[in-house]
């Protein structure tokens, strides 16, 4: 058995919902996660001796505050933290402070870790910078910029390939739309909660083909928070701790240009070396929390977990087996699609999502028989593919 | 000649020797002279061997698209009245890929594995960009 399997556990979430909210001060929504999630666990602020803030790109200042442990003081964890430092790798700092949090845990240099994001991407700062920021960062200067390259012509480059590779249809990419729609109609948190059909995605104009405005995800304010503690601290806390059973990762390249175009070959490795150290099969996966930005993410990810054969995930998902009960739930908060894009947070949000299955209050949206359930998350313009499993028992 | 208003490539040492390339109508990517390794984009030291024996090398030029997309709208704001234009990854006949875009074609004729050549666009007096276009009569 890996030595680290289920040796910690996530103990405590918080979330405040996502959207625009101009009221809603950085610091009030940090503050407010934090403290939710040390409620939630039932634990001493003076056990959390370590503050992993990852990091928030809307306003560098906020950022700075966050490194310059901004949160220790105003949650008053001055007198027992150790530490408060950044883990920050874009959209996968989710799954790197998770694999952080697990080690401090288990090497016993830390009791209890509070990981938190915050950030204000949708009204912290305006709509040409957003844009600017999302053409320029991951992207070549040297190479690539000059051409008017920008993340959301790389989710047309992703989608264009996908579909030649596998015949899938664009009415199956759009359909990833309508499911995570009607799950985000189930969760209060979500920004986008009214349902949307995939012919309605289709009738959406075309802005860097194949991708339509009704597959592009919209920048949001958003924050959320877990804490992560040993097994053995765990049991002692809650009836239902989120077990950390499996981690699996790789990092690949930081260019979109230099993405591996076989990503089975390159990523598909990080869901064995998951399924592995949980000792799972795909088969045992009762829910899937899978990041996205956009839709075809989610069906080339269904496919490196090997939750379907590759080239159906967009069969799968037209069916409506991904959707409020189907048999393979996937993305039940609604994913960035519809709960909107927090920046760094959008892995944050599905991991947090993930942990709140498997502890049973997801609410409306609750899967039954949550014993495992598998989370994703990728960083930069696909620089890296991390793949998580936690569970009710060890 | 318009001022160019779009942003040009950053030009480090290795970049230079690129875009010295480029002016010349010479596509040129490096080659490791210890383990054969094709780079692209240059590179300080191999990324197969961590070697630091590369030597430049020039490509033909051809090659095939890998995936493409045409941008219509939410553009970089400095493209915005360039819509629609069209982006792909193309691989090159040597073993490497470069992000581009393919002109003087019709959008609606793109296809992955389209087999495009370069041709050299230049942009300023000092900087020529390579972009692609369909190989004539395939």
């Amino acid at each position: 058995m890996h030595p680290i399997r289920g040796k910690a556990a996530i103990v405590g979430i918080g979330e405040v919902p996502t959207g625009h909210y101009p009221e809603r001060s950085f610091i009030d929504a940090a503050v407010r996660v934090g403290t939710m999630a040390i409620r939630d666990a039932g634990i001493p602020k003076e056990d959390i001796d370590t503050i992993i803030p990852i990091g928030a790109v809307a306003n560098p200042l906020d950022n700075a505050n966050l490194v310059c442990s901004c949160l220790v003081e105003e949650m008053g964890l001055g007198k027992t933290a150790k530490s408060n430092f950044q883990v920050m790798s874009g959209g996968s700092s989710s799954a790197n402070s998770l694999k952080t949090a697990v080690a401090l845990v288990n090497s016993g240099l830390s009791k209890a870790v509070l990981v938190l994001h915050c950030d204000r991407l949708g009204t912290g700062i305006d709509f040409e910078a957003a844009i600017t920021t999302f053409s320029k960062s991951s992207i070549s200067q040297e190479y690539e910029s000059p051409y008017g390259f920008s993340q959301l012509a790389l989710a047309g480059l992703l989608q264009q390939r996908y579909m030649h590779d596998t015949g899938t249809t664009e009415r199956q990419v759009a359909a990833v739309v309508e499911s995570l729609r009607k799950w985000a109609g189930l969760n209060p948190n979500a920004m986008l909660r009214k349902p949307r059909t995939a012919d309605e995605v289709l009738d959406s104009k075309v802005i860097s083909s194949p991708v339509r405005k009704r597959m592009m995800n919209i920048l949001a304010d958003g924050a959320a928070a877990f804490i992560v503690t040993s097994a053995e601290r765990a049991g002692d806390l809650t009836d239902t701790p989120a077990y950390v059973l499996g981690m699996g990762s790789r990092c690949t390249n930081f260019t979109c240009t230099a993405q591996p175009q076989d990503l089975f070959k390159a990523w598909g490795p990080a869901c064995m070396e998951a399924y592995d150290m949980a000792e799972i099969k795909p088969t045992d996966v009762r829910v899937a929390e899978i990041y996205d930005a956009f839709p075809t993410f989610i069906l080339i990810s269904m496919e490196l977990l090997g939750l379907c054969p590759r080239g159906t995930a967009g069969q799968i998902v037209e069916a409506g087996h991904t959707s409020p009960g189907g048999k393979l739930p996937v993305s039940t908060n609604g994913a960035m699609m519809a709960q909107g894009h927090t920046g760094a947070g959008g892995g944050m949000a599905i991991l947090v999502e993930a942990a709140r299955q498997v502890m049973g209050k997801a609410g409306d949206r609750q899967v039954k028989n949550t014993d495992i359930v598998v989370e994703t998350a990728s960083g930069g313009v696909g620089m890296d593919f991390h793949v998580g499993v936690l569970g009710r028992e060890v | 000649m318009a001022e160019y208003k779009k942003p040009l490539p950053l030009i480090t040492s290795l970049s230079k020797v690129f875009y010295d390339g480029c002016k010349e109508n010479k596509l040129l990517y490096q080659q490791c002279k210890d383990c054969g390794e094709v780079i692209f984009f240059p590179k300080i030291v191999c990324p197969g061997c961590m070697g630091e024996n590369l030597e430049w090398k020039e490509s033909a030029g051809k090659g095939k698209i890998f995936s493409f997309t045409v941008a219509y709208d939410y553009a970089p704001p400095e493209f915005a009245g360039d819509t629609p234009y069209a982006l792909a990854v193309v691989n090159l006949d040597e073993g490497f890929s470069l992000l581009t875009n393919i002109v003087n074609c019709d959008f609606e004729k793109i296809s992955c594995d389209m087999p495009v050549e370069v041709m050299f666009d230049p942009v300023t007096p000092e900087i020529s960009l390579p972009k692609f276009r369909p190989v004539a009569g395939v």
